[in-house]
């Protein structure tokens, strides 16, 4: 002690200089089976320095460095130290890092320690200024990191009119940084014959078995070393120790061509067909390397699983269980004997099992003092009395710890023996066990439920485990050492045999003796101080008593609760003491009280690993027209419309905003010609003998008539009558046509035509694939349209208006003999061209036709230009098109064909689709010409009130008509037809409008058509 | 090529520049954009199956797969691409829809889809690595071999993949708009293993 | 959940489009509302083995009958829904 208190405050003196003198470790031991301890590695806890060793997790370096308080308990802010050595930390919650990598809510035991690793306590107070002082104050090892608590743990009046409400209203423990997640994460996927989930003994043996027999397999283990247990226990195996038998066994399993060791790996759930995992690549350094993500997931396809996940201790349940220095008896053993780190100076050892007699044996080796080994048995083995006198420490059977001492740190412990005489021992160290439950988690993933096995005291796998699945090692409830070798060697060549391979079982070594007997204790009566169940959540026994008072008797009613379970542990040290208790107080059987549901994750999952790289701009593809680049260079500004990126309108220097824009779009359209990108739109080429019959059948018109050489608007409905799609249908041969499609629907009709001939009519001839891609296609539009295409058709091609009529098409060539297809189809109303190229000349062919369109004033547009030259010529699109119209809500009822069966007649004659007071579709104008109309309005009458009862439609789409010079839009009204002339409000409560709009037909611009077959 | 007065450009010619990527020193991974194909689609016609096997036979001695195989070479090969469906992909300047229509007549739909696929040609020893961050099938040798071809997904993307030979080196097949986009996610996932993309050929 | 293409072999279920019910046969144009009603509206929604459309999406496009069992999602075979249909109805000349 006298080291540490001439050291520290030499360097809190001096926090910048550089340190010729670290931070000592006085409860480090001299021997260490995981720790390098050549390694030196510095870290901070709370601002202070710290120093450890590579192969620390965080928590073991705290408890080398004399830290025991490690933070506060969520609801009564107890001091709390470290409990467990893993995953299952209920305690030792710390934020990691700081600044934008600053992570909450991070369990100090599996943290791995780096250089220069930032931690900080949470749902703590003080504040920093508290802190330094705190550290300034610093005194001994022991005391000094938890001095600052006791500043505010008094007077004991603040602490609940003044600090609990502040710092409850910090709760949720720790904090989110705030900031953008500077690291990437990725996500991967493996396939192998056999996955081995956790590499302590059994898992081992599982690997070998299968890697032995050639199968391919995926080893994951959560720890950064392999062996599990096995590196904390003194244990031999075939009369060497454990740990020479794991180094072999790694070292065989490295060497294996086709075995893939996954270190730092949690396999966090059990999915339909697949494993999910999260190795934490770059969670143990300050930053990940250079091009290597923070973490990946894993997806593990794999066609046989074994589970090794061991098992986790439990706590016993007494009065005060919680004071620092309260620890597993287990996770005693993995600092002392892993870490190489004393956990305390004095230890009281409390038992309800032979296993935990280890504890014992291993202090006392490391030179740690053992007061009292208390068993809660009567009974207990000559081998137990053995250890408890070889280490000089006093045995008392049949007792119970009934209280404990200490405020910031363990002080001491009564024991109460059978004979009602209590003794007091002083301690800085507890180690408890209360038995070993099976890490059971991803065997009911499933949903099947753990089994309640009475001799083991403890839930065992269910008998419905997920498909392939075999559980081996301490999690199946037999926690022996030579069960788990033999369980793990036999399930892991079962494994392979049931992939395909052909397996013998390997040896199994022989281990030294030893024994698990137990006898449930599932609390202590009679004790001082509330006696924890759930640590994380401050749930204690008598919490679990005054639940089941007050009803909440199921097992899930207590968890919510209680929240007994919940959180970053998710039970895994409480569960089954709170059950147990549950069973108590309702006078029934574990087995009857039954066990909650373990559902994924295992551990928690940081969402950003989900995501992968699907995050900001990548959260997914975007699909780029032929000619993106030259819009990008145009100043285009872009709209995403289904996953493609589309030119929304191209912007010239001075033009205040998109709609000065596209009004100068969409006059030059009407006044000369424009430019439009429209290869977006689905093209999808329809071959074989019975082309026409499949057209014919998801048409509501009929396509078998359309003559070689010419264009047809077509309407598709879905099966319950209502519109699917629209578009024009070309017919380039007798037997080809070339279907087009709205942009938003090119995938789902694709998948429709594919329904209905391969499913509805698998007898007709007929090919279909997309051809979207294959051609760049571009819309030339306006009065100067013919000028301009002119200029890049061959010679020998004649398109006058005589030779190549409205709604004509043909395959030609351009420019010297490149294939094209040309369409004389019109969405603006204006003489109009679609020219398709093959896709990587769709480049070229926009920027010689804005050459050659030079003189006669041609104007690229965008949709949205697009959309006002459709709204004016009154044809419908997305928005009428919304899945609640029929043909003949949209003007199209005439097109469905009387002669023929196609997919939607039927039901298209229903009542309700046919009823005379649907909303069909109108042209709007405002009354006041100067107003501006506002999509979404609804239509009511003069004089009524505005209620939903009242309304008889809504405006679908509006446009600023340059051709008109007022605002114009398209409706659906109810009778709409009959009301022409007819004016009627459009009311928009959101946005406060209350317009009188008259109603017109929907074609406003060029009524007769002369435009577009000028 | 017909000589035209268009030039023809890349989808990636924006985004897939030659040189050298990520981790330096290590060439984990290669990449170049394969010009110059002519891809054609074939679809049986009907209860053809058999004799237009019989023809792509007669023809070119080549035996049309009906598993997801590739059958051929670099200067012609059928890719099964789907159920009595194959991607015909030549190098070279004969027009290959041609060249198929008055071998095959109308035992197949032919459909041209020369501009509607970027292929991409990947090699280099962590290309398995890197695919696997995007493709979730398996390309263990045991599993995916040279001639092997399947139709799935690169992240979101549809794509069809192909290998050539077990060096291991393979060519992807994407619709040409999502070519950028499975750029941007095939390079940050080759970056960590070096990546050298090659001149376009 | 992953699902063997007959074509394509075992992909995951992210590949596939699912549809519904594989049972309901598309009814003669002239029969009764009440008939197009129930193919078009009504579905049992078993809670064991169903028969199912999915739709290979992401792969060679083949429309496919699943029989699966909709609570566990084991799945007991998977055929090309044109067989199942060419199967059920004579190929007209």
């Amino acid at each position: 002690m006298s080291t540490a208190s001439e050291t520290f405050p030499r360097e809190i003196a001096a926090p910048a200089a550089a340190v010729s003198t670290r931070p000592a470790q006085p409860f480090r031991l001299a021997e260490a089976a995981g720790v390098d301890r050549k390694n030196l590695l510095d870290f901070t806890f709370d601002g202070q320095r710290y120093s450890g060793h590579s192969g620390d997790t965080l928590a073991s370096a705290l408890l080398a460095s004399g830290v025991r308080l490690v933070g506060r308990s969520f609801k009564y802010h107890r001091p709390r130290g470290i409990l467990s050595a893993g995953p299952e930390e209920p305690n030792a919650i710390v934020e990691l890092r700081d600044g934008a990598r600053r992570e909450p809510n991070t369990r100090a035991t599996v943290a791995e320690l780096f250089q220069g690793l930032t931690a900080t306590s949470q749902n703590r107070w003080p504040s920093l200024r508290f802190d330094v002082m705190g550290v300034n104050q610093f005194v001994a090892p022991i005391l000094a990191a938890g001095f600052y608590y006791k500043t505010f743990m008094w007077p004991a009046s603040f602490w609940e009119k003044v600090y609990e409400p502040l710092i409850r209203r910090a709760a949720g423990l720790g904090r989110a940084s705030g900031s953008h997640d500077p690291d990437h994460y990725e996500k991967t996927t493996t396939h192998c014959d056999v996955l081995v989930i956790g590499a302590g003994p059994a898992g081992l043996m599982a690997a070998l078995a299968a890697v032995r027999a050639g199968a391919r397999v995926v080893l994951c283990e959560e720890d950064f070393l392999l062996g599990g247990r096995l590196l904390s226990e003194r244990r031999m195996i075939g009369n060497r120790s454990a740990l020479e038998w794991l180094r072999e066994a790694e070292a065989e399993l490295r060497a294996a061509p086709e075995c893939r060791i996954l270190r730092r790996t949690s396999v966090f759930g059990v999915f339909d067909g697949a494993y999910g995992a999260v190795e934490r690549v770059g969670d143990h350094l300050p930053v990940p390397p250079m091009f290597q993500p923070r973490q990946r997931l894993w997806r593990i396809i794999a066609k046989r699983h074994v589970l090794c996940a061991g098992s986790l201790e439990r706590p016993l349940v007494f009065g005060d269980n919680d004071r620092p220095g309260v620890m597993l008896a287990g996770a005693v053993r993995t600092y002392v004997n892993r870490f190489g780190v004393a956990p305390g100076r004095r230890a009281v050892v409390f038992a309800n099992n032979d296993d935990a007699a280890r504890t014992v044996a291993d202090l006392a080796a490391a030179g740690v003092a053992v007061a009292a080994l208390v068993d809660a048995r009567a009974e207990v083995t000559p081998e137990i009395s053995r250890i408890a006198e070889a280490a000089g420490a006093k045995l008392l059977a049949g007792a119970r710890i009934t209280e404990t001492r200490g405020r910031l740190a363990l002080r001491g412990a009564v024991v109460t023996d059978a004979a009602g005489t209590r003794h007091n021992f002083d301690c800085d160290l507890l180690a408890m066990s209360g038995g070993w439950s099976p890490t059971v988690h991803l065997t009911s993933h499933h949903g099947g439920k753990p089994v309640w096995s009475e001799a083991k005291a403890a839930f065992l796998p269910p008998s419905h485990l997920p498909p392939g699945m075999a559980v081996a090692g301490a999690a199946t409830g037999d926690p022996l050492l030579a069960d788990c070798l033999a369980s793990g060697a036999q399930a892991g060549a079962e494994a392979a045999r049931l992939a395909g391979f052909q397996t013998s079982l390997p040896a199994i070594p022989e281990t030294d003796g030893e024994s698990a007997e137990l006898q449930p204790l599932w609390r202590v009566r009679g004790g001082k101080g509330k006696a924890f169940v759930d640590f994380q959540n401050d749930v204690a026994a008598s919490d679990v008593a005054l639940a089941q008072r007050e009803g909440f008797r199921a097992v899930e009613h207590l968890k919510r609760y209680t929240t007994l379970g919940m959180a970053t542990d998710q039970g895994k040290t409480s569960n089954v003491n709170g059950l147990a208790l549950m069973a108590e107080f309702n006078e029934r059987t574990i087995a009857q009280t039954g066990t909650t549901t373990f559902r994924p994750p295992y551990t928690p999952v940081s969402v950003g690993v989900l995501a992968g790289r699907h995050r900001g701009h990548e959260f997914r593809p975007t699909r780029l027209t032929p000619t993106h680049d030259w819009a990008t260079e145009q100043g285009a500004v872009f709209v995403e419309t289904g996953p493609w990126l589309r030119a929304q309108y191209f912007p010239r220097p001075g033009e205040a905003d998109w709609l000065v824009t596209a009004t100068r779009e969409a006059r030059a359209v009407r006044e000369a010609v424009g430019l439009c990108d429209v290869s977006t739109l689905g093209k999808i080429d329809i071959q074989g003998p019975d082309a026409a019959v499949l057209l014919d059948r998801v048409y509501a018109n009929n396509f078998a008539s359309l003559p070689i050489g010419r264009v047809r608007y077509g309407v598709m409905l879905r099966e319950d009558g209502f519109v699917m799609d629209d578009g024009t249908t070309a017919r380039l041969a007798g037997d080809r046509f070339l279907m087009t499609t709205t942009t938003a629907n090119a995938v789902s009709v694709s998948r429709h035509l594919d329904f209905c001939s391969q499913w509805l009519w698998p007898e007709l001839d007929v090919q279909m694939i997309s051809v979207t891609e294959q051609w760049a296609q571009i819309a030339v539009a306006g009065p100067r349209s013919r000028a301009v295409i002119e200029g890049v058709v061959d010679a020998g091609f004649d398109i006058s208006n005589a030779a190549f009529p409205y709604m004509s098409c043909a395959e030609l060539t351009i420019c010297g003999g490149l294939k094209a297809r040309l369409f004389r189809i019109s969405f603006s109303g204006e003489l109009a061209y679609e020219l398709a190229v093959p896709a990587r000349y769709g480049d070229a062919l926009m920027r010689r036709l804005m050459e050659i369109g030079k003189p006669l004033g041609v104007t690229p547009y965008g949709i949205e230009a697009l959309g006002v030259l459709r709204v004016e010529k009154g044809h419908p699109a997305g928005n009428e098109l919304s899945g609640q119209t029929t043909a003949a809500d949209i003007g199209l009822g005439r097109m469905m064909s009387k002669t023929k069966d196609f997919i939607g007649k039927a039901m298209a004659q229903r009542a309700g689709l046919t009823a005379t007071d649907r909303p069909v579709l109108v042209g709007i104008r405002p009354w006041d010409r100067a107003a501006r109309l506002r999509a979404g309005a609804h239509f009511l009458a003069r004089n009524v009130e505005n209620l939903a009862a009242n309304d008889e439609g809504y405006v679908t789409s509006v446009a600023y008509s340059p051709a008109l010079g007022h605002w114009i839009g398209l409706g659906l009204l109810q009778r709409g037809t009959e009301r022409l002339g007819e004016v009627v409000r459009a009311y928009d409560p959101v946005r406060g409008g209350d317009l009188e709009v008259e109603i017109v037909s929907p074609v406003l611009v060029d009524p007769t058509g002369d435009r577009l077959r000028g | 090529m017909v000589e035209i007065g268009l030039l023809s450009r890349s989808p990636l010619a924006a985004v897939l520049q030659p040189g050298h990527y990520g981790q330096p020193g290590q060439d984990g991974l290669v990449v170049q954009e394969r010009t110059g194909l002519h891809i054609v689609n074939l679809a049986a016609r009907r209860g053809q199956g058999g004799a237009l096997a019989v023809a792509v036979q007669r023809s070119w001695g080549l035996e049309l797969p009906t598993t997801p195989r590739r059958a051929g070479d670099g200067r012609l090969a059928f890719l099964w691409s789907g159920g009595a469906q194959w991607l015909a992909i030549a190098e070279g300047t004969g027009d290959l829809e041609l060249s198929l229509k008055d071998r095959l007549g109308s035992l197949a739909s032919l459909t041209d889809q020369s501009d509607g696929r970027s292929v991409l040609r990947l090699s280099g020893s962590r290309t398995r690595e890197t695919l696997a961050k995007g493709l979730a099938i398996d390309l263990h040798p045991r599993a995916f071999t040279p001639g092997d071809t399947a139709l799935t997904l690169a992240g979101h993307i549809g794509v069809q993949i192909w290998q050539l030979d077990d060096t291991p080196s393979y060519e992807i097949a994407v619709a040409r708009g999502y070519a950028g986009s499975l750029i941007g996610w095939l390079l940050p996932a080759g970056e960590e293993f070096g990546i050298t993309v090659l001149p376009p050929g | 959940m992953r699902i063997i293409c007959p074509l394509c072999g075992e992909r995951g279920a992210e590949e596939f489009v699912y549809h519904g019910d594989a049972t309901v046969r598309r009814p003669h144009p002239d029969s009764s509302a009440e008939t197009w009603n129930a193919y078009v509206h009504l579905r049992d929604n078993p809670a064991g083995r169903h028969s199912e459309l999915w739709y290979h999406a992401a792969g060679c496009h083949a429309w496919l009958v699943v029989e699966r069992d909709v609570r566990t999602h084991e799945i007991f075979a998977v055929t090309l829904a044109q067989d199942v249909a060419l199967a059920r109805r004579p190929v007209t000349a």
